[in-house]
């Protein structure tokens, strides 16, 4: 599962201009272990808090070349090797015909398989996140600024004026899984 | 500071100011210019919290008796199917229509139907994901519904049509006891199990992707702890965090760019069923081309039926808007076009080719026993949607509907046409015959109905129909935020503009 911070600061913007205004700094003034929770996905955010582009597509080129080897070979394997039949003379290794079948688990592994990849990929490679029984708003119209105790710049209280610094909303601290 | 202020155009409009123009402004565009803005894609002055308030409302009160009747309606027709089926499967498949010469009957008319219209809801979730259209957040979530379903309805022919569905796993290549005995790869019937069957699990995949932060957002307004627990379980816990949102967003991107020429490819599949036969009228070069467009067409028609739904009986106008039914209209004219185009070559090329068997089928096909069905399709297809020339038809909601079942009428009626007159007039004048469905065939059809609209009811009933998370990232935050303190954006932070 995603780690868990028990201990960290939340803060709340309402615009993701605001959002991405605050992300920049906190990015530039050196906190590492900090995360926005939003509603949608904010473009230019990712840039904002100093996130490289998605390997996701990297996993997907990797899966597809997984399908596309599965089939040939499981074509070429059955067609013929292990089960060759004379259709009119025409070669066993037809391969005009391999290609849809091909194709079809070409998309088939890159696309369930990044999927999968993806859903665990944003637990995993991630910074430690706040408890899962905090009510955060960031489901509905939130966009939450979360800096998790775990950051090497953490001092409770001054985690608490910098958020205040950005102008955020209902700054509070979240101390051993709780409102405090 | 006024809701208002840092907009120099409406971008709060009611349902009857929509015009499906551009707003504009004078002399606010780049170098003096005007700047054209489209309509607001939401109505109402609707905030964030409203839109999760009016889209989970559904699937968090007790349902409606309009729902119920809806419900119990398609549920009868569901139990007609299950009889019919039942009756096919102990009576054998004497009870159908399909005889020699014809032996593709209903089943394999039914099948292309169903697929072609689940196509419309892939082409409006990858491919104008891809075009960056954003009028596609209104409608993509109950589009991708569809298509399940669609598929689903359509997988069922298949199999029945085996004569002995009790042996359909035999279409699955796997090590076996009978030999082991494979199938043929070079056979188009057994490219068809690979492509539906991804076709189906990858827009499964797309769609619960899409519903993973809608099921979120569901999770937080639940109210009872189990119902919590399901949907968090559900959304695989996800609380909105933007490091997940970045490998969210690329995924979706990802599967959007496999799943447009996996629609393409899906149907271009289904026409090589046909197009790799010897047979007159099916053995042509244009019907991957024109099978495709045939299925964008029927599926944005059954589209324009179901959101006709939605729009008066689940109260979505303010989300689903008039102007998005003259966009849909406006794709549905369009492609009304490309499939009369295609028929059109068909006949020329069936002249020019030089061919006899060529031109006596389509002359057969036009002036023949079946002329009716013939004409049944032209008409709905290709002249029936060219009324959308007007706006004033494309914003009539009346029409739309009208036109969506016509266009739906038609197409089922261009793969009867496509199916059975080819086959029952082939090369020798000594085998010819004649089709008719029986009353097991109409059951089917009808049942396969009742199956499309139980599952799209239940999706109402327990799932957003509206995808949340993605109309929230096209409205205006100016209009849709929260109260609270905002800190003054500074130069450089830009917002995408709707």
């Amino acid at each position: 599962m995603m780690p868990i911070s028990t201990t960290g600061v939340l803060a709340e913007f309402y615009e993701p201009a605001d959002a991405l205004a605050a992300a920049a700094k906190v990015r530039d003034a050196g906190w590492t272990h900090f995360d926005f929770l939003t509603p949608f996905p904010v473009h230019g955010l990712d840039e904002a808090m100093g996130q490289k582009r998605s390997w996701i597509p990297w996993a997907t080129a990797g899966l597809a070349l997984g399908g596309i080897l599965f089939a040939q070979g499981l074509q070429n394997y059955v067609m013929v090797y292990d089960w060759p039949m004379n259709f009119g003379g025409k070669p066993h290794a037809a391969w005009p015909s391999f290609v849809p079948v091909t194709f079809e688990a070409m998309v088939f592994w890159a696309a369930l398989g990044s999927a999968a990849i993806a859903i665990i990929a944003g637990k995993k490679d991630t910074v430690p996140q706040p408890p899962p029984g905090i009510e955060t708003g960031a489901t509905v119209d939130r966009f939450v600024l979360w800096i998790a105790a775990t950051d090497p710049k953490w001092h409770a209280d001054g985690a608490q004026q910098f958020a205040r610094s950005l102008g955020a909303g209902n700054v509070r601290l979240i101390d051993g899984g709780a409102d405090v | 500071m006024t809701r208002h202020e840092a907009r120099p155009y409406a971008t709060v409009m009611d349902d009857s100011q929509l015009t499906g123009r551009p707003i504009v402004v004078k002399g606010a565009g780049p170098y003096g210019g005007d700047l054209e803005i489209a309509e607001p894609l939401v109505t109402g002055a609707k905030t964030w919290a409203d839109v999760d308030r009016d889209i989970c409302m559904h699937a968090e009160q007790f349902p409606t008796k309009r729902w119920w009747i809806a419900f119990g309606v398609a549920l009868a027709f569901l139990g007609l199917l299950v009889f019919a089926l039942i009756t096919l499967f102990y009576a054998g498949m004497g009870i159908a229509g399909v005889n020699q010469p014809v032996g593709w009957g209903s089943f394999i008319i039914n099948f292309v139907f169903w697929i072609g219209i689940g196509h419309a809801g892939t082409l409006i979730s990858a491919v104008l994901f891809l075009f960056r259209q954003q009028w596609r957040t209104g409608i993509n979530r109950s589009a991708e519904a569809m298509t399940l379903f669609a598929v689903a309805c359509a997988g069922i022919f298949p199999v029945i049509h085996l004569g002995r569905p009790w042996f359909a796993y035999w279409l699955v290549p796997y090590p076996n006891a009978r030999g082991p005995l494979w199938i043929n790869f070079n056979s188009p019937l057994a490219w068809d199990i690979f492509a539906i069957s991804t076709y189906g699990l990858v827009s499964l995949t797309f769609w619960y992707v899409g519903l993973l932060p809608d099921l979120a957002t569901m999770r937080d307004r639940a109210t009872h702890p189990w119902r919590r627990a399901l949907y968090n379980a559900m959304s695989f816990g996800w609380n909105g965090s933007h490091r997940a949102w970045r490998h969210y967003e690329s995924a979706y991107m990802v599967l959007a760019a496999l799943a447009t020429p996996l629609v393409f490819s899906v149907h271009t599949i289904v026409s090589f069923d046909f197009a790799t036969s010897v047979i007159p009228g099916w053995h042509t070069t244009i019907f991957p081309p024109y099978f495709v467009i045939g299925a964008i067409f029927s599926g944005f028609a059954m589209v324009i039926t179901l959101m006709t739904f939605m729009r008066g009986y689940f109260g979505m106008k303010h989300y689903i808007t008039i102007n998005h039914m003259e966009l849909m209209a406006k794709i549905l004219m369009l492609t009304g076009m490309l499939v009369g185009f295609a028929y059109s070559t068909e006949f020329f090329m069936a002249w020019y080719s030089g061919s006899e068997w060529e031109g006596f089928i389509f002359r057969n096909r036009a002036f023949g026993p079946y002329w009716w069905a013939y004409a049944i399709m032209f008409t709905c297809n290709a002249i029936v949607p060219q009324i959308f020339w007007f706006k004033s038809m494309r914003r009539h909601t009346w029409v739309l509907f009208v036109v969506s079942i016509l266009v739906n009428v038609g197409m089922w009626f261009e793969r009867y046409v496509i199916v059975v007159t080819s086959l029952h007039r082939d090369y020798l004048p000594s085998s010819w015959g004649m089709y008719a469905l029986t009353r097991w065939d109409y059951a089917i059809l009808l049942g396969s109905f009742g199956l499309f609209f139980t599952l799209f009811l239940l999706f109402v009933r327990f799932l957003p129909v509206v995808a949340m998370s993605e109309v929230k990232g096209v409205m205006d935050p100016k209009v849709a935020r929260r109260a609270g303190p905002s800190p003054a954006a500074p130069a450089g932070a830009t917002l995408q503009e709707v």
